[in-house]
């Protein structure tokens, strides 16, 4: 008898269906996961399953019997908790607290017992294997523990079923590692994991059977081991859209940046030539990002020397380097990508005000105009260009921080995890740009965890660890666990690709 | 131990026990006086309003909110509490029972609205002050009526060779620093003010948390009214103006965060305590109230500054 197990399970929100009629069934012990590109209705399915939302029709039944959760607590309460990629925890409180938040145990005088709460969290983190300090506040941890946190919370109420939501996408590979250990013990003493990731390698690692959801229907269940990877992708996708071999390149032209960056004893240079895309991979905290955005002025640091086709590069402010066409695009483009409340096109356009004014007044006729056709060349897809920017698909918000980015007119492009939380369709999109930007003569600097995705686009790879390139290799002489090893610090491998290879 | 874990940066870390130190130092060097019992009887009478107000509001910055109301819904309680009692002994409990009620009362109304509104708490308390005041004035818009004598003792008087009101704060301090972190309330609270969704997350009813903080803070207002009420000797409708702001002030300086999550109630009384020293040594230095003003306000900037400075050092 499978431990959940939906039936029919449906729903629409204002008349429009989002899930119909999900079947769905996993076993004690099992860790399954669930897969569908974005508007699937993965996210749907979730909440419903965790007592988020109430199911317009269908059953969910929990070790056989039916159930109803009105409420998150419900769910929780019954064995089925939900971990999200956005944590749920008190950040000025500590662990131990976090754990137990709402269902504090106390004395007889009623008061909160802290001793027993610390007790019984250290009791849980430790049977667990969790390295936790049950004293620690939860903001001096890393995401990863705080994750830990989310884990112990939903373990601390005898969860049977624990539904992970992307649980990597804000880690490191080390700190996946130790997840899979995690959810390997988990598995063992027989709770069954619903594991939601946009990362299909893992799912092909840790997973022992996907569901596949498109257009809200269940289009299949399958063990891992029946499948491949493209065959999972073409299920997702439905038509045939498997990855295509990457596209031949033209040859790079002249050196158009040049940076020296000087982190502790170590120096780097970087050079990147017009028509080129060049990689930078490495785990985190290897500082990529901090190398990114000090290129791109961001960063206050006097580490960096750099030229823009000979002339040097002297002011470091983010607007000396966007006078010099070295446009940034964000890794995280809530915090300093988007301008939230704000519609598509004033997203689009802010940036080149300049562009669309005529006496200091705006044009809107003009800011449509401009804003609109590049929306159009990126295939952004949107209700109306007024549409607040924070309603759309996570691809279609990273397509309008893009659009922003190319109406800079820049002679640079740095992408930190230009495909970060976008679904398949939009990725291959996004790479597809990043493509044709370098064939116009653009210098394209892609940072990215996903080792993937800088084989697919880059014509080299720079491999960063510990706030130096370590390695560098050309497009073609390079494969996954090559740059796995190098970023990781192999020597074997570092030894063979001295990043001193020839511009 | 998990207490003191929570707690810990909150009563030992803020700026405020440094300044408190400096201020003691200069007292001894430059004010042979400041430490004669008569005269820390004196700070101790003169904190006592704030102490009340700052422990109030410690509850309500603690959940992220502000309750700027309290100033004037002290200064509504002490206008009738002295028109009630008038100077006679026997309606001493009748004005205790009004401060306690008006001062709850009102604070569960302002918790009300902000639950039910959803307005920013600023902008609903500072409407909440400004109908008080309107009603206080609409009372009257002259002093009237007095203290009796309990109350006039509780604010002025002695007992074991202590102030009252001294007695009266020390007792709240404990009450209230037990509720902030040794209840499932103050543990919510502070979980409220640190990430509320994460609080509704675990099943916290935050509009009850919310309330019952409003609710503390009436009910510190209206205490506080009574003990002002001691101090000035007759029911003046401008008593209270401007003390939300020193009580705010001295929360802050206690080293709660504005935006909320933690806090300390000790350190809040702590801070009040330390404004009242400043006030106390610049009278004994004959120094213009006008520029105590001035220099109050330096000081709490340059503190809140350290405060700020600090956390960066230690990172």
């Amino acid at each position: 008898m499978a431990l959940l197990e939906t039936e029919g399970l449906s729903k629409s929100f204002a008349g429009v269906p989002v899930l119909s009629g999900v079947d769905f069934a996993a076993e004690a012990g099992e860790v399954h996961a669930l897969v569908g590109a974005n508007g699937a209705g993965k996210s749907t399915f979730l909440n419903i399953v965790s007592g988020s939302l109430a199911p317009s029709a269908g059953v969910i039944r929990l070790a056989g019997a039916a159930v109803r959760f009105a409420t998150p607590q419900q769910a929780h309460r019954a064995g089925v908790s939900i971990v999200h990629q956005e944590f749920s925890l008190a950040p000025l409180l500590d662990v131990a607290t976090n754990v137990f938040l709402g269902r504090e145990p106390r004395t007889r005088l009623g008061l909160v017992d802290r001793a027993r709460m610390r007790h019984d969290a250290a009791a849980l983190l430790d049977t667990h294997g969790f390295r936790l300090d049950p004293d620690a506040p939860v903001a001096g941890l890393s995401v990863a523990e705080q994750q830990l946190v989310e884990i112990a919370r939903a373990l601390s109420f005898e969860a049977q079923v624990l539904i992970l939501d992307e649980p990597t996408a804000a880690l490191s590979p080390p700190e996946q590692q130790r997840l899979f250990a995690v959810i390997e013990r988990l598995k063992a003493v027989g709770v069954a994991i619903l594991y939601v990731s946009h990362r299909l390698d893992e799912v092909f690692r840790i997973a022992d059977r996907v569901t596949v959801l498109r257009n809200g229907i269940r289009v299949a269940t399958r063990r891992v081991a029946d499948l491949d990877h493209a065959g999972l992708v073409s299920l997702m996708l439905g038509e045939a859209a498997a990855a295509a071999a990457p596209p031949p390149r033209a040859t790079p032209g002249s050196v158009r940046l040049a940076a020296t960056y000087r982190a502790g004893e170590a120096t780097s240079s970087i050079v990147v030539r017009a028509g080129e895309i060049v990689g930078l991979a490495g785990f985190v905290g290897a500082g990529r990002t901090h190398l990114a955005r000090a290129l791109a002025g961001r960063a206050r640091s006097n580490e960096i020397e750099m030229t823009i086709d000979g002339k040097a590069v002297d002011r470091r402010s983010a607007g000396a380097a966007l006078r010099h066409g070295v446009v940034y695009v964000t890794e995280d483009r809530k915090r300093d990508g988007l301008f939230v409340p704000l519609g598509v096109l004033a997203n689009t356009t802010a940036g080149a005000l300049d562009r669309v004014s005529r006496f200091g007044l705006l044009q809107a006729g003009r800011e449509q105009k401009l804003g609109g056709d590049m929306l159009a060349r990126l295939r952004l897809a949107a209700p109306s260009l007024a549409a607040p920017v924070n309603h759309l698909s996570g691809g279609n918000q990273q397509k309008a921080v893009f659009a922003r980015a190319l109406l800079a007119e820049p002679r640079v492009l740095i992408c930190d995890e230009p495909t970060r939380g976008v679904d398949v369709g939009a990725k291959a999109q996004i790479h597809d740009l990043l493509v044709e930007l370098a064939g116009r003569g653009l210098a394209v600097l892609v940072v990215s965890s996903e080792f993937a995705e800088l084989l697919a686009v880059a014509d080299r790879i720079l491999v960063m660890r510990d706030r130096a390139v370590v390695a560098a290799f050309a497009r073609g002489t390079v494969d996954e666990p090559t740059l796995f090893r190098a970023a990781s610090g192999d020597p074997a491998v570092l030894a063979a690709a001295r990043p001193g290879l020839p511009p | 131990m998990m207490a003191a874990s929570v707690t810990r940066r909150a009563v030992a870390g803020p700026p405020i026990l440094w300044v408190a130190a400096l201020l003691l130092a200069l007292a001894a060097a430059l004010l042979p006086g400041f430490f004669s019992p008569d005269n820390l009887a004196n700070v101790a009478r003169q904190s006592a309003v704030l102490a009340l107000l700052a422990i109030g509001q410690t509850f309500v910055v603690v959940a992220g909110l502000m309750d700027l109301s309290v100033g004037m819904l002290a200064t509504l309680v002490l206008v009738l509490a002295a028109d009630l009692m008038d100077g006679r002994a026997e309606a001493t409990l009748a004005a205790v029972g009004l401060a306690v009620a008006l001062g709850a009362g009102i604070g569960a109304l302002t918790g009300v609205l902000n639950n039910a509104l959803r307005i920013n708490s600023l902008i609903l308390t500072l409407g909440m002050l400004t109908i008080l005041q309107g009603v206080t004035f609409i009372y009257t818009d002259q002093s009237l009526g007095a203290p009796s004598p309990a109350i006039t003792w509780l604010a002025n008087g002695e007992l074991f060779g202590l102030p009252p009101s001294f007695l009266l704060v020390l007792v709240a301090t404990g009450l209230a620093h037990v509720a902030l972190h040794h209840t499932r309330f103050g543990v919510h609270l502070a979980a409220v003010g640190g990430a509320v969704q994460s609080a509704r997350q675990a099943g916290i009813a935050v509009d009850h948390v919310v309330l019952v903080a409003f609710v503390i803070s009436g009910l510190s207002a209206g205490l506080a009214g009574l003990l002002l009420l001691g101090r000035l000797g007759t029911g003046y409708p401008n008593a209270g103006v401007g003390l939300e702001l020193d009580a705010i002030v001295a929360v802050v300086l206690g080293g709660t965060a504005l935006a909320g999550g933690r806090g300390s109630v000790v350190a809040s009384v702590a801070a009040a305590v330390v404004l009242g020293m400043v006030s106390n040594m610049l009278n004994l230095l004959e120094v213009s109230s006008f520029l105590q003003m001035v220099i109050k306000g330096g000081v709490v900037i340059v503190v809140i500054l350290i405060g700020q400075i600090r956390p960066e050092v230690a990172r």
